[in-house]
């Protein structure tokens, strides 16, 4: 029954759409205007539910060759990737603060580089290294935006 | 004060100093990130966001207008040399720009995008000089409730002119206004779908959305494309010559599509792609030849790049003269402003004439500018094709974390933004349009007012609504653009079966 793309979204957003109109009205009320704060986010969950149950008895469109491929395993070369870069930005956020933007940023643009399959390690490493201090320059003394410092003195 | 005091006072705004860096800063910039295949004004917009922070509120919108033309000015060179589109509105380009680009003529089919695109990009701005104030002056009345009927309109517009399916588009616009309710509503306090965060209670920061649904979701699309295209062009690019009888045969498609492109970029929802794409189609269906379109055609070339630059120069009409955005791109950059302190709409024609007619000045010099750029200079500037993508996907990646770092000084912003990186590529996975989501994201919030100060007025009456005729003319024209399409495609399946 649920083979088609459309109806796995369409049963995903219907739920979604219950949710979020169940929320709206256990809003606290106000009662002094005559639109409260509920009324235009329980609109909106109704439209959701409405749209996507149209959505639901829509044929799929014509699949194109990068998603036809269904007997490949879930996790194929490029979903890695996707998952593996994911992480890198994740970790990347955890260690800003803790680290330092210099330090945090070299890193992360010489290893997804690396990751991403350039070869030329001497080109990243050189780049990996002045973008982030050119970046810290411009934000922390042209712009007055102070990035982290972390664990290095300046 | 009268329109020609505004315009002087803003060509003092556009030809200082100031103005003309600000305007060369943002066209050369947009070139590039335009060039760049996968990246979009939109992204370029929003990463410049953090860079215009305490910075003159006039240069800062003359360089994001500067970056969102030129970033559909330097899309074509990529669409010619490689046949990848650097932004969706010059997809047509590629046509018969690519297959000029391999008969040897990469450096003509590209002086030949360049003089269109001038062209387009000029005539827009004139006409955007007589449109912009007379909608303004118009727009002065409005109320509320206008503003309401037309931000639905807006909305209802691009869902059904966007690409794919519209009950897609009408989902993500949803998606994205259930997102702008989110925070403590501004008019009674109440604290909605905070989940108890105190970072949630002002509600997602725009460029939280923005870099997310659009930049980080493009550059997980790049990490699956990026080897799919041979990074780089060929060397020899070859004579940027184009002889007397090419400029002629240029004329008649040039001077039609700069006025249709304009008209189309004026109108709610539709934009230089779909100015492009119909400039394409109308040009060919009355060439003598329309066989030669798709081999390396000059008209087929003029038409597109004429019509999306017109177009561009159209969709400053609604932001500048209305307040009110009609594109994902026109909303971002109202977003940009908004974070400045700046309300575009007809106050700004009468209280801001430096700021309202300096954005428009600046873009004649701004066309100048992109011309010269883009001719003698492309070659060189080309060369940036070269960049490898990891490293493109790399530093994207890490302009979008500082951008939003950068507003808020907080990490939660960054996980949000991650989130919705991930959201807006799986929006692109199952074919929704991103467009339509950002666009109701940015206006959600002043819909909601717009309808509930309208009901204030009235008292909680809906009659407000269909009593006042703009409104309710708006309000059809709502209803008919979403109800016309799949009835006129009923009618055509009954023929059919008949």
């Amino acid at each position: 029954m649920l083979s088609s793309q459309n109806k796995k979204v369409s049963l995903f957003l219907i739920v979604l759409g219950v949710v979020f109109v169940i929320m709206s009205v256990r809003l606290p009320e106000y009662p002094l205007v005559p639109v409260d704060a509920d009324a235009i986010p329980i609109i909106l969950g109704c439209l959701l539910i409405f749209l996507s149950i149209l959505l639901f008895f829509i044929k799929d469109e014509p699949k194109d060759s990068e998603d036809s491929e269904q007997s490949e395993p879930f996790f194929n070369a490029d979903r890695k990737m996707l998952f593996l870069f994911g992480g890198f930005i994740l970790l990347y956020i955890v260690l800003l603060e803790w680290l330092g933007f210099l330090i945090t940023t070299a890193l992360f643009i010489f290893t997804s580089t690396f990751a991403l399959g350039y070869k030329k390690h001497v080109t990243n490493i050189i780049v990996a290294i002045a973008i982030p201090i050119v970046f810290y320059y411009l934000f922390n003394y042209v712009l007055k935006i102070s990035l982290p410092k972390g664990i290095l003195p300046f | 004060m009268g329109v020609m005091d505004g315009i002087l006072e803003g060509a003092k705004v556009a030809f200082s100093f100031h103005g003309i860096l600000f305007v060369l800063m943002g066209v050369f910039l947009g070139t590039i990130i335009g060039m760049l295949p996968g990246l979009g004004p939109i992204t370029a917009i929003g990463v410049m966001i953090p860079i215009s922070y305490g910075m003159d509120a006039n240069m800062a919108l003359v360089m994001m207008a500067g970056i969102y033309y030129g970033a559909i000015f330097g899309g074509s060179t990529s669409s010619i040399l490689l046949n990848a589109p650097g932004v969706a509105g010059t997809v047509a380009t590629a046509f018969d720009g690519y297959p000029m680009a391999q008969q040897g003529k990469a450096g003509k089919a590209l002086a030949i995008a360049a003089v269109s695109s001038f062209i387009g990009g000029t005539v827009g701005v004139i006409l955007l000089m007589l449109f912009a104030p007379l909608l303004a002056t118009v727009a002065i009345s409005f109320g509320p409730p206008e503003y309401f009927a037309l931000m639905l309109l807006a909305l209802t517009a691009i869902a059904s002119l966007s690409e794919g399916s519209t009950i897609k588009a009408l989902i993500s616009g949803t998606l994205g206004f259930m997102v702008a309710m989110i925070g403590i509503d501004g008019q009674t306090g109440t604290s909605r779908f905070t989940f108890g965060s105190a970072s949630l209670l002002s509600g997602i920061d725009f460029l939280v959305i923005a870099l997310g649904i659009f930049a980080l979701a493009e550059v997980f699309k790049l990490i699956i494309t990026r080897n799919d295209i041979d990074s780089g062009p060929n060397k020899n690019i070859g004579s940027i010559r184009i002889t007397k009888s090419e400029l002629k045969e240029m004329s008649g498609p040039a001077s039609r599509q700069s006025v249709l492109g304009f008209l189309i970029g004026v109108l709610p929802g539709a934009g230089a792609t779909i100015a492009s794409f119909i400039a394409y189609i109308t040009e060919k269906k009355i060439a003598k030849k329309p066989e030669e379109f798709g081999k390396g055609s000059i008209k087929g070339l003029t038409a597109p790049e004429t019509a999306n630059n017109a177009a561009t120069s159209g969709a400053f009409v609604p932001l500048l003269s209305l307040g009110i955005p009609g594109s994902g791109t026109t909303a971002v950059l109202l977003g940009a402003l908004m974070v400045m302190g700046i309300q575009p709409g007809p106050m700004l024609f009468t209280e801001k004439p430096d700021l309202f007619w300096g954005v428009i000045i600046s873009m004649y010099i701004g066309n100048i500018f992109l011309l010269v750029l883009n001719l003698p200079l492309i070659p060189y500037i080309s060369k940036l094709l070269n960049i490898p993508r990891p490293m493109l996907i790399s530093l994207v990646t890490i302009f979008c974390l500082i951008g939003v770092y950068g507003i808020s000084f907080n990490t939660f912003d960054l996980y949000l933004l991650l989130a919705f990186g991930i959201i807006g590529y799986l929006l692109r996975l199952v074919s929704f349009p991103a467009a339509p989501f950002i666009l109701a994201f940015i206006l959600g919030e002043m819909i909601e007012q717009s309808v509930r100060k309208s009901m204030t007025i009235s008292n909680g009456s809906f009659m407000i609504f269909l009593e006042r005729p703009i409104t309710l003319a708006f309000l059809i024209i709502t209803v008919l653009s979403l109800a016309l399409p799949p009835l006129l495609g009923m009618r055509k399946k009954i023929k059919s079966i008949e």
